[in-house]
């Protein structure tokens, strides 16, 4: 009860300031797509939860973003014109994350980038979708995609990708068939469970346990009991970082041995510091982004990022970055067009990026490959095999 | 059997924190008829504290605890001052006056700590004890224990010293307790104190079983404000049963209604309070609002 009157208006104050910044810069903007003629600089929004239970996601976001966008003003920005961002905070909560796009719909943004959060996203999009503003998101639920908006792009796999190469992984490869599930009831966690289910459905192989939480739960003990009573082999895990690396330490704690094995949240330092560094030894992870030793282009990221936050790069921060390169390009592509025609520049764009090579189908989905890592010693390596 | 065991188990150890928080808003209430709304953003800070303080400047676990207890017990002096004008003018105002407190603790934590949280590892690290197969975490026997004294030490307090008497007394008739020479203003203020030291206590005891973030004190509040209603509002017992309750009624409700618990949970409550308004140890001390 508490919270939820007090978040709002810390959020009034928040947007308060944001919006004070964002009407600090020139006005000057016109809904209409097309056109170079347009003088100033290009209003990018990046939305994402920057207070809350999720703003360690929202952190990661922006950074990677703004890496990008301040690599581009660096370089002279878009055909001369600067790329100005307005940040704004979604609270990982849908209903203030509508706000925050009528706002951004109202104060000229021509793109949105963000938000982290599924559910955020989907309640963003109709708005988003009505003003002809492109929305580059972070979330990977299959939610996204069933939005069917023209204005809707993921910078990543859906969790269909994330699961059906885990279940290829565990299943087909190290022939794991005794399988518990535990997932948390929020758009993520439901996105999670039904992917895995699905995907290991078509390999014949029915979970043994198969537990679900609330997205506030703190307390696994139930659920953890009835898991290990049927001692799987694998227990796989669907809920966001910081609920996650809460259940592998209770799960340890109550002498669960069993390895663990999840998507993007599992490679995290969040959950991994979460959950004990021993705690997670061995667990397996679905990501796009293994590590910043991956290639010459996730060392220089990773270079850069540090440089400029002072902090070791993850696949939060990539995967923002990549969306956010994806979005500038299409606008030098477009000479900085708006509305539909940049929709459509966006969705013309090839890109090489950190999580692998972008190339857009008509649901939004750029990308549909992830690899397998283990978590050993404390990081996250390329699986064997 | 063991399923049972266990969740009983797991309960108690998150109840023993609700129990705590209950009591700092018990405390509160039951000496000046005020709900602090603040109070769950005062454990989130006195998480913080604990935990900068052990972690950062690497004080073992108890004195990063008793500094975080010194520090919210003035911030809860801080908040009481600043209140005081209010006091029997216009309560609605006060009431107001602890949210915005709330907020202002909310926004100081991501200005001072950011806004992405930390997670604490357990200063007790004995492996948990094995009993037939059920587990039982060493940390959490601590945090039972802590929780124990720290009610024995406020009801002696209540009961036994001349200034917890003189508490008993603002609570039950303040007006003649001023007539008696008490300083209602000073009691009100140590109730808030030993309110937000309490809070520190469940804050910096909850960072190694949770993560500390500036929104912890959101739900820790509302289950810990739930235990206090369940129990009897403004009593102490109450307070400790209270919690203890909301902690394994939601342990229970989580294994046997999964995603729906919170609903089971709160619905459960809803019942309880129906049949008995006034909480299990239903005696209303004050009525002052």
């Amino acid at each position: 009860m508490l919270g939820r009157v007090r978040r709002p208006l810390a959020a009034g104050l928040l947007a308060l300031g944001v919006l004070f910044v964002a009407a600090c810069s020139p006005p000057g903007e016109e809904q209409t797509g097309g056109g170079g003629e347009n003088t100033g600089p290009i209003k990018i929004a990046i939305a994402n939860a920057q207070s809350g239970q999720l703003s360690s996601l929202g952190a990661w976001e922006l950074k990677g973003a703004k890496l990008a966008i301040d690599e581009w003003n660096a370089k002279g920005g878009i055909n001369g014109r600067q790329i100005e961002i307005g940040v704004f905070d979604s609270q990982g909560d849908p209903t203030v994350g509508t706000n925050v796009a009528r706002k951004i719909a109202s104060e000229g943004f021509v793109a949105m980038l963000g938000t982290a959060e599924s559910a955020v996203t989907i309640a963003m999009a109709p708005i988003l979708q009505q003003a002809q503003i492109p929305n580059i998101t972070s979330g990977q639920s299959p939610g996204l995609i069933a939005v069917k908006s023209p204005f809707l792009f993921l910078n990543g796999p859906t969790s269909l990708t994330y699961d059906e190469t885990l279940a290829k992984h565990v299943v087909d490869q190290k022939g794991l068939k005794t399988i518990a599930l535990i997932t948390n009831n929020g758009s993520y966690g439901k996105g999670e469970h039904d992917s895995f289910t699905k995907a290991l459905a078509t390999r014949g192989v029915t979970p043994v346990a198969d537990q679900v939480v609330t997205t506030d739960q703190k307390d696994f003990s139930a659920a953890l009991t009835n898991i290990r009573q049927k001692n799987p082999q694998l227990i796989f895990v669907g809920a966001e970082e910081v609920q996650s690396g809460l259940i592998v330490k209770q799960a340890r704690d109550l002498g669960i041995k069993a390895p663990f094995a999840g998507a993007a949240p599992q490679g995290t330092p969040v959950f991994l510091d979460t959950a004990g560094a021993a705690n997670v030894e061995g667990t397996i992870v679905s990501t796009p982004y293994l590590s910043n030793e991956v290639d010459d282009a996730s060392k220089t990221f990773a270079a850069a990022y540090k440089t400029a936050t002072g902090e070791e790069a993850e696949m939060h921060g990539a995967k923002a970055y990549d969306g956010a390169q994806i979005l500038l390009t299409a606008l030098k592509n477009s000479n900085a067009a708006k509305g539909k025609e940049l929709a459509d520049a966006i969705r013309a764009v090839k890109h090489k990026g950190l999580l692998g090579d972008f190339a857009y189908d008509d649901t939004g989905v750029g990308i549909f490959a992830t690899s397998i890592g283990t978590i050993t010693s404390g990081k996250l390596v390329p699986a064997a095999g | 059997m063991q399923v049972f065991l266990q969740t009983f188990i797991g309960g108690m150890s998150l109840g023993a924190i609700y129990a705590l928080v209950a009591m700092g808003f018990s405390l509160v209430y039951r000496t000046m008829g005020l709900v602090n709304f603040a109070h769950g953003s005062v454990v989130m800070i006195g998480a913080y504290i604990a935990s900068t303080f052990y972690l950062s400047v690497k004080l073992p676990f108890a004195l990063a605890m008793a500094v975080a207890i010194g520090v919210t017990g003035l911030i809860g002096i801080i908040i009481e001052r600043v209140l005081r004008p209010l006091e029997n003018k216009d309560f609605d105002l006060m009431l107001i006056g602890t949210i915005g407190f709330g907020i202002v603790l909310e926004a100081l934590a991501i200005i001072i700590w950011g806004a992405t949280g930390r997670a604490v590892p357990s200063p007790v690290p004995a492996a948990p004890i094995d009993l037939g197969g059920l587990r039982i975490r060493t940390y959490d026997l601590v945090v039972l224990a802590i929780a124990a004294a720290a009610t024995a030490l406020l009801v002696y307090f209540l009961q036994r010293t001349k200034r917890g008497a003189a508490m008993q007394a603002v609570a039950m008739d303040h007006q003649a307790a001023t007539a008696v020479g008490i300083h209602v203003g000073r009691s009100n203020a140590m109730a808030f104190m030993i309110g937000a030291g309490l809070a520190a206590l469940a804050g910096g005891l909850v960072g190694p079983l949770l993560y500390v973030s500036p929104a912890m004190g959101g739900l820790l509040g509302i289950k810990g404000f739930a235990g206090a209603i369940l129990g009897g509002f403004g009593s102490i017992p109450g307070a400790i049963l209270g919690g203890l309750g909301i902690g394994v009624i939601d342990s229970f409700a989580a294994g046997q209604f999964q995603g729906y618990s919170e609903l089971v949970t709160f619905l459960i409550f809803t019942v309880i309070i129906m049949i008995r308004p006034t909480g299990i140890f239903g005696e209303r001390t004050v009525n002052r609002a």
